[in-house]
This record gives C-alpha cells, sequence and structure tokens, in this order.
C-alpha cells in the first residue's frame, strides 16, 4: 500500500502558479469518497482515505476487496456491473447505491466515468440530498431554457442564467465572467443575495486569477464545486501496482482537490463555497458561470449541478445568435452605409472622391473619427487625422507588415511606438490594404480614449508575499482598484471590423472592373481616331471635286463672257475663283493635318543642326527678303526624330517668327536649355508681334487666326495646329511665352531627348 | 498621216470632263476623245461588249487618262485589271487624281501607270498642264500600233 504525495499544505511559488498539476493533486475533496475500480470483478484498487468515515470501513482495508461486497442486496452487484459496462456510462450518473455502512443501509450517488484505462466511481452520500421530485428536473429545466431563449440580446442571456443558475443553487452569489483576448475577465452580468454579498457587477479580474492549466481544465470539464473551503483533503491510498502507474488523473473527478492558493483565493473573497460552470463558444472558454457563497458551506446535490451544467449548455449554444442581436441595429444601420458609399463609388467616374465625398459616412461605416484614402499616390484625408508626413509613415510601416489584408488594432502604438505622437488622432487603427503591393490604403482612425478599468483588487498584485516566508498568497482585496488606460482607443466591434473587410472587397471588385472598362474605352478611342482621320481623308476629296468644278466654271465664264459683264459682277465672280483658291488650301492643311496623325513616324538618331540648317537653306529667300538675322547661340543635341516632320516644326516655327514682325530689325533665335528633368527644351524666340496670353491657347486650335486672313501675308491657321501634333506624337509638348510687342519664344520637348545631347537608351 | 489614235477618258464628274474638254480643245488637239463614266464601263468599251459591241462604237485607245475616285471600281481597281489583260496592257495609262498622297501615287506607279498628274483648283495651272502633255504625249512619243489582228477579221 503506498499514499499519494498528497500536495496539501504546500504552497505553490510565483512560477508555479501557471505549472501546477492541479489535475493530479492526489487527494480529494472529503463530501464524498473516491474508488478505483479494476474490471471486471470491480476490486478496488484505489480508496481516499475518507472511506472509513463515509463507508464505515478504513480505506486500507478496502484496498483488493470486492466493491459487490459493500452493496446491499443480492442481485445489486451483478446489475452495477451491468450498468457499468455499458457504452455510454456517463448516461448512468448518478447510479443509486445501497451500501451497508456500519450495520445499517446507506444511499449514495455514484458517478462513474472512466478516464485512462480506470474506472472511477464517485460515492456522495444521497442522505445529505434535498428532494428534489422526479419530474422537478424537467420542469426547471424547461423553464430555464424559455427564459434564457426569450432573452433578448448577450446582455438579457447573461443576467436570465445568472438568475436560474442561483435560483436552483442557492447560492449568495452567481455571476457571469466573460474573458478577453488577454484572458482577463469581467462581470457582465449578477445576481446576489445584496445583505451578504458586495457587488461584483462591472469589476474585471485579471489573467492570473485564473491561470492557463485551469482555463485547460474547465474546457474539459464543464464543473467544479467546493462545498467547504476549508475541507481537509482526504489522501488516495493505492495497491502497489496502481502506485506505480503514477498519480491518479483526476481531471474529470467531481471530488477532485483544488490547489491551495485556490482556496486562500476564495477565502480572501470571503466564499465559504463555490462552484462553477464553463461557457464555451466555437470550442473556445468564453467565460464561467462563477457561484460563491459566504453564509455558510453549501453542497449542491448532484440533479441542481446537472441542471446547471445544462444551463450553461444550452446558454453557450446561444452566445453566438445573441451576441449577433446584440448589435442588431448597429449592423443594418452600417449595412446601409455600406450600400450608399458602394452607390456613390459606382456612379461617379473617380470612386475615391464617391467614397470621400459625404465623409460622414465613410467615417460611420467603421465608427471611426478619421480616415485617409491613399490611392495611386494621392492621399486623401477625412476628419481627424495624423499630420501627412505621420500618414505616410504610417502606411510605409503597413506596408512592409506581411500580414493580413485588414490590420485592427486599438493600441497602435504597441505595434508602432511613433503613434505615440497621434495618438490623439489615431490610438486605433483599421487599415485596409486595396492592391497587392500593398501601396492602396484606406485607413480609419480612432482617438485615445483615456479608460478607466474597475478591477477587483489591483491586477498588478495578484500574488503576495508574507513576511519572511517564501510562500506566496493570492490576494487579500477584492476592493474596487480603478486603473486609468492609455494609448487605446475604444475597440473595433467585429461588425466595424467586417464592414471594412467588407468595402475592401467592393473596391478591389470596382477596380478591377474599372481597369476593363478603361482597356476598352482606349480600345474605343483609338479605333475612332483612326476613323476621324480616314474621315477628314475621304472629306477632304470629296470636297474638293465640287471645288473644282466651281473654279473652272466661274473662271471659264470670266474668260468667255468677262467683258460683256459690268464691272461689279465681274469683281464678284474674281472673288469667287479667289474663295475657291482658299477654300483648297484650308482643305489641303486639313489633310496634312489628318495625314500628320495617321501616318507611321519614323524615328531616327537625328542631327538638328544639319536639320536646321537645310530648313534655313529652304527658306532662303523669304530670310532674305525680310532681311532676318538668324541666331543659333550654341549648336543643338542630337534627337531622335522624324526628320521630315521636324523639319516642319522648323520650318513652321521660323515662318512665324519672320511672318508676325513689325520690327526693323528683325531676329529669330534657336536653341535649347535644360529643363528641370534634364530634358532638352529647345526654343525657338523673336523679337516680333507678340501674342496676348489670352491667346495662348487658341492658336494651337486647328483653323485659329488671330490676325486678318490677308494681315502678315495670310495663311490658314493649321501651322501651330500641325506642330502641336507632330510633337505630341514625339511624346513632347509645346508652350509659349510671349510679351505682346516685344517677342515670343516656343518651346518644345521632345520625348527624352537629354539636354547633354541624345536620346535615353 | 493616219488618223491620231481616240483618248478613252474615264471620268464621272461632268464638269471635269468638260473642263478636260475645252482644254484639250484649246490646246488644239486632234484626238478624238471617248468617254466612260466609270470602270467597268471603261473595261466593257476596250473589251467592245455590251454598248460597246458595234462596229466603231469603241474605237481602241492610244492613251487612256483614268481618274482615280470613280464611283464603283475606282481607278486603282480599273488600272489593275486592265494592265492584268495582256490585250490592254501596252496602252498608256495617265491618272488624273485630286489626291497627291504617296500612297496613291507609289501604288498606280506599281500598277503600271505612265504618268500621275494632279487636277489643281487653278484653271490656268490645268491648261498648262494640258498643253504640256499634248506637246510631249500626243506630239513627241510615238504610242504602240493597234495589234492589226485585232481589228482585221
Amino acid at each position: 500500500m503506498k499514499t499519494e504525495a498528497a500536495r496539501v499544505g504546500q504552497w505553490a511559488d510565483l512560477t508555479d502558479c501557471d505549472k501546477e498539476p492541479i489535475h493530479i493533486p492526489g487527494a480529494v475533496q472529503p463530501h464524498g469518497v473516491l474508488l478505483v475500480l479494476r474490471e471486471p470483478a470491480l476490486v478496488i484498487a484505489q480508496a481516499s482515505e475518507n472511506a472509513e468515515r463515509l463507508l464505515g470501513a478504513p480505506a486500507p482495508s478496502l484496498l483488493g476487496t470486492d466493491f459487490g461486497a459493500l452493496l446491499s442486496g443480492a442481485q445489486a452487484a451483478e446489475e452495477l456491473r451491468a450498468r457499468l459496462s455499458r457504452e455510454r456510462l456517463q448516461d448512468e450518473n448518478p447510479l443509486k447505491l445501497s451500501l451497508h455502512v456500519g450495520g445499517r443501509e446507506r444511499v449514495f450517488n455514484g458517478i462513474a466515468h472512466r478516464h485512462k484505462g480506470k474506472l472511477l466511481l464517485e460515492l456522495e452520500p444521497s442522505s445529505e440530498e434535498r428532494q428534489v421530485p422526479a419530474f422537478g428536473f424537467y420542469h426547471q429545466a424547461r423553464g430555464s431554457m424559455s427564459r434564457l431563449r426569450d432573452a433578448p440580446d448577450l446582455s438579457g442571456l447573461c443576467w436570465a442564467a445568472v438568475r436560474e443558475v442561483r435560483r436552483i443553487t442557492g447560492f449568495d452569489r452567481v455571476l457571469i465572467y466573460r474573458f478577453d483576448a488577454e484572458w482577463n475577465g469581467a462581470v457582465l452580468a449578477e445576481d446576489r443575495d445584496e445583505a451578504k454579498a458586495a457587488p461584483y457587477l462591472g469589476l474585471c479580474f485579471p489573467a492570473s486569477d485564473i491561470p492557463a492549466q485551469a482555463r485547460a481544465l474547465y474546457l474539459a470539464n464543464g464543473l467544479r464545486i467546493i462545498p467547504n473551503v476549508d475541507y481537509t483533503p482526504a489522501r488516495i491510498l493505492s495497491l502497489p501496482d496502481d502506485a506505480a502507474g503514477g498519480p491518479l488523473d483526476l481531471s474529470f473527478s467531481v471530488l477532485r482537490s483544488v490547489s491551495p492558493v485556490h482556496l486562500e483565493y476564495l477565502r480572501n473573497m470571503g466564499a465559504q463555497a463555490s462552484m462553477s460552470i464553463s461557457l464555451v463558444k466555437d470550442g473556445q472558454l468564453w467565460g464561467l458561470i462563477s457561484c460563491s457563497h459566504l453564509s455558510g458551506p453549501l453542497y449542491v446535490p448532484y440533479g441542481a449541478r446537472t441542471a446547471c451544467e445544462f444551463i450553461a449548455e444550452f446558454m453557450s449554444s446561444l452566445i453566438p445568435t445573441k451576441e449577433g442581436q446584440q448589435d442588431y441595429g448597429q449592423r443594418l444601420r452600417i449595412q446601409a452605409v455600406q450600400a450608399r458609399l458602394l452607390e456613390r463609388m459606382t456612379r461617379g467616374p473617380d470612386f475615391v472622391a464617391g467614397l470621400t465625398q459625404g465623409p460622414q459616412e465613410l467615417l460611420e461605416l467603421t465608427g471611426a473619427t478619421g480616415a485617409a484614402v491613399h490611392f495611386n499616390g494621392q492621399t486623401t484625408i477625412v476628419g481627424a487625422a495624423p499630420e501627412d508626413a505621420q500618414v505616410q509613415a504610417l502606411m510605409r510601416w503597413l506596408a512592409e507588415r506581411q500580414e493580413q489584408e485588414v490590420f485592427v488594432t486599438d493600441c497602435l502604438s504597441r505595434d508602432f511606438p511613433e503613434a505615440e505622437a497621434f495618438k490623439e488622432e489615431a490610438a486605433g487603427l483599421i487599415a485596409a490594404s486595396m492592391s497587392r503591393g500593398r501601396n492602396n490604403w484606406v485607413l480609419w482612425f480612432r482617438p485615445e480614449v483615456v479608460q478607466t478599468v474597475n478591477w477587483g483588487g489591483d491586477p498588478t498584485k495578484p500574488v503576495e508575499q508574507t513576511d519572511g516566508g517564501p510562500r506566496l498568497h493570492p490576494r487579500k482585496s477584492f476592493a474596487l482598484w480603478r486603473e486609468t488606460v492609455r494609448g487605446k482607443s475604444l475597440s473595433w466591434k467585429d461588425y466595424e471590423v467586417e464592414a471594412a473587410a467588407g468595402l475592401r472587397k467592393a473596391i478591389i471588385d470596382l477596380v478591377l472592373q474599372r481597369s476593363e472598362e478603361l482597356l476598352k474605352l482606349n480600345t474605343e478611342l483609338e479605333r475612332s481616331n483612326v476613323e476621324l482621320d480616314s474621315f477628314a481623308y475621304a472629306a477632304s476629296h470629296d470636297l474638293k471635286e465640287p471645288l473644282r468644278g466651281i473654279h473652272n466654271y466661274t473662271a471659264l465664264a470670266l474668260r468667255e463672257a468677262g467683258s460683256l459683264l459690268p464691272e461689279g459682277t465681274k469683281d464678284r465672280l474674281e472673288t469667287v475663283v479667289r474663295l475657291t483658291q482658299r477654300m483648297e488650301r484650308l482643305i489641303n492643311s486639313l489633310l496634312h493635318y489628318s495625314q500628320v496623325g495617321r501616318t507611321e513616324l519614323s524615328l531616327r538618331e537625328t542631327d538638328l543642326n544639319e536639320l536646321l540648317g537645310q530648313v534655313l537653306e529652304s527658306l532662303k529667300s523669304r530670310l532674305d527678303e525680310a532681311q532676318v538675322e538668324i541666331r543659333v547661340p550654341r549648336p543643338l543635341p542630337s534627337a531622335r526624330c522624324d526628320r521630315v516632320r521636324m523639319s516642319e516644326v522648323f520650318a513652321n516655327l521660323v515662318t512665324n517668327a519672320v511672318k508676325y514682325n513689325d520690327k526693323e530689325k528683325k531676329w529669330v533665335e534657336i536653341g535649347y536649355t535644360a529643363g528641370p528633368d534634364g530634358r532638352a527644351v529647345f526654343y525657338v524666340r523673336d523679337n516680333g508681334i507678340g501674342i496676348s496670353p489670352e491667346f495662348h491657347e487658341d492658336i494651337f486650335r486647328i483653323f485659329k487666326r488671330l490676325h486678318g486672313r490677308d494681315k502678315f501675308g495670310g495663311g490658314t491657321g493649321t501651322g501651330l495646329t500641325i506642330i502641336k501634333r507632330i510633337i505630341e506624337r514625339h511624346s513632347g509638348r509645346v508652350w509659349l511665352e510671349s510679351t505682346p510687342g516685344v517677342g515670343t519664344t516656343f518651346f518644345f520637348t521632345l520625348d527624352d531627348t537629354r539636354a547633354n545631347g541624345g536620346a535615353e537608351a | 498621216m493616219t488618223a491620231p489614235p481616240p483618248i478613252l477618258v474615264v471620268e464621272d464628274n461632268d464638269e471635269d470632263f468638260e473642263t478636260l474638254r475645252l482644254a484639250f480643245a484649246n490646246a488644239g488637239v486632234k484626238h478624238p476623245l471617248f468617254r466612260t463614266c466609270d470602270g467597268e464601263e471603261a473595261l466593257g468599251y476596250l473589251a467592245q461588249q455590251g454598248r460597246f459591241a458595234p462596229e466603231g462604237a469603241a474605237p481602241r485607245p492610244g492613251i487612256i487618262l483614268l481618274d482615280l475616285n470613280l464611283a464603283g471600281m475606282d481607278g486603282r481597281r480599273t488600272l489593275e485589271r486592265l494592265k492584268a489583260d495582256a490585250r490592254f496592257k501596252s496602252i498608256p495609262v495617265f491618272i488624273l487624281s485630286t489626291s497627291d498622297n504617296p500612297k496613291d501615287v507609289n501604288a498606280c506607279y506599281q500598277h503600271g501607270a505612265s504618268g500621275y498628274l494632279l487636277k489643281p483648283v487653278d484653271l490656268e495651272r490645268f491648261e498648262r498642264m494640258v498643253a504640256c502633255f499634248k506637246g510631249f504625249w500626243l506630239e513627241f512619243v510615238i504610242l504602240p500600233e493597234q495589234p492589226r489582228e485585232a481589228v482585221l477579221p
């Protein structure tokens, strides 16, 4: 015979607190007897040492004997054996067993379970049990179920549950305690005897109150009960064979002796008896129904415990639904906001504008106070947000994190210390990444809210050390202890985070759809451009035919009968002839313009000095006639361009410079400078009549003339339009600066031509 | 001296044809002018088919003046067709066109045109052009012989 090394009287130290093997205490609470029976004969292999008090025989004398011998009644042993061998042992509980104790019969509730190959039978005296009618459980359960089910929301559910459990058990205080992400607990509902129990409602309890291994045990085994916190543990005695198998695992035992630290904790709280039942959601410990009795020990009989366990299970199954109903109105409102945002985003061509135009809605979507929408390098700020540079830094930091598409925090500075500087705008953040490259974001901000957490005792001192001893004690005070929390925003609700994720998905879909539309539009535009040019080309020829007829017939009529006509009539016919020729020139210009757009450029590395030389040579007679001084301050760089078209540009600009010049000493300067990006900016400068700024745009319009058609030598008004088209086809830009009466400078760039000569690559 | 060979003018525009006729007359061109209004008719004329079948209705031309911009079969196709026909390919064809598009010009020479002339909106220039044409092509250039077997039974 061996006695398990019970841990009674030993104090766990602080580091052990999380490691204490609470499932193998080596002892049970003394209100019942624990037996381990060896099957099939039901030989008692292990027994708790309190057997003598409850069963009338000392535990050592029971070891190795047949349990059946204790039972009264001839058939009892056979019947028990049959029930214990049934598939679903738990369903047989409680086993009503009549035992011979001290010469008389005593009724016990037997609670049997198998664990790790062992059959454990726990016997609780039934005589102490208050009589509950056979139909009691059913009635109680049915009433409780409907009250839980009818609760309007999560809060209602919690309140209904604590009332039901207190009504069934009679504890002085029953509360529901919900875990947060850090395993701190907050009291959501409480039913208490107001004369005996101080209110705990709204208090928080630190995670260390229920260590990790206890939480694991609570998840596995739904109910714990301590009828008297001042109990003396009853050690478990074993036959040598069983002792060699290691300490008995009591994970699923109802009599399991609990950690002394826990008992002291309960005593500090003023509790003399306690019970707790687990609440589970999605396979995780969601919270606890925690009961305590302050006015003395309290034994809760098996039937009542089962009813409470049933309530907890039923409540667990309702949590997801009731949680959903908790924010039902809010969810509906947010759905409407999302629909409005989407509608506006899809209506306009610029969905970012749609998103930020009604700023209230973007903020309302997640209940934020500020937001930043960053798309294609542009940031739009809505509401209260950090400074631009801070937002940019935040996005760089976000881009580096290879994390989920939606990042959520209510304490940004914990992950991103720089956020401390702008916690007044953004202590809380939802960041939704809108692209694979993590370059586009929608960010929602919430400001810091200095919060007060009401703790049930100082959470920083869960354990206190006594003077001069190595022993650690749980805290003694459960009085309200207020903590001020800084750097945190109000936490984001799950439906707010869902709304952000929903918007993200909608935007991504929209962007994809938009880029497809854009591609289609581009193709259409290209086609319509080609068609337009073809149209201009064909139209020009068709227009010319009747024009030639008018011209020829008028000229013939003048020739055949000119001498017979009155002078006025003859003049008019001559004007018709002149107009037909002018019209032909206009048509030819239009044709030329359409050709510049239609024909492929032949891009070659070209020596612009040579090209300019040829242009000037071809204009020689005009230049000589006008006595113009041509200035080329320094040689031009070479450029990749279409030789013929570029000649046209220079010829046109130089001709204009000469033509619109009323000075006695005319000059034209052709040169280039380096632009801000290192590209060459070419210019043709004159000391001509100048162009008033109001016409700087107009002059590039086709057929636009600023002067009477016979002034300054006339013209069709297409030269600059064609120049603009040629330059644009070289991916360049043309513009001008001018002072009326002083002169004009036309500037143009050519794709990648650098000021230091030559094109890139 | 043999009678000058006829000139076939393929021109759908009445005013242009009238101007051309006058310019030829003024330039003293003796060659008889025949006209068809489109390409198909021109090919019918050359093949002496349909209304061109009767004796003398369609004498074989020594020169063809062809407008490019025709209704139906346009000038380019007409040129292609008649240059592909061994019976007519030796007849010099001159293009008369509104277009100076290099593409049109190249295509016509490619298909065997003997010359490409622009119809200007300038009567005097046109008359000078006709005079030069007559002076060179109708007075100095020796045109191909009429293939006798085609005429004689």
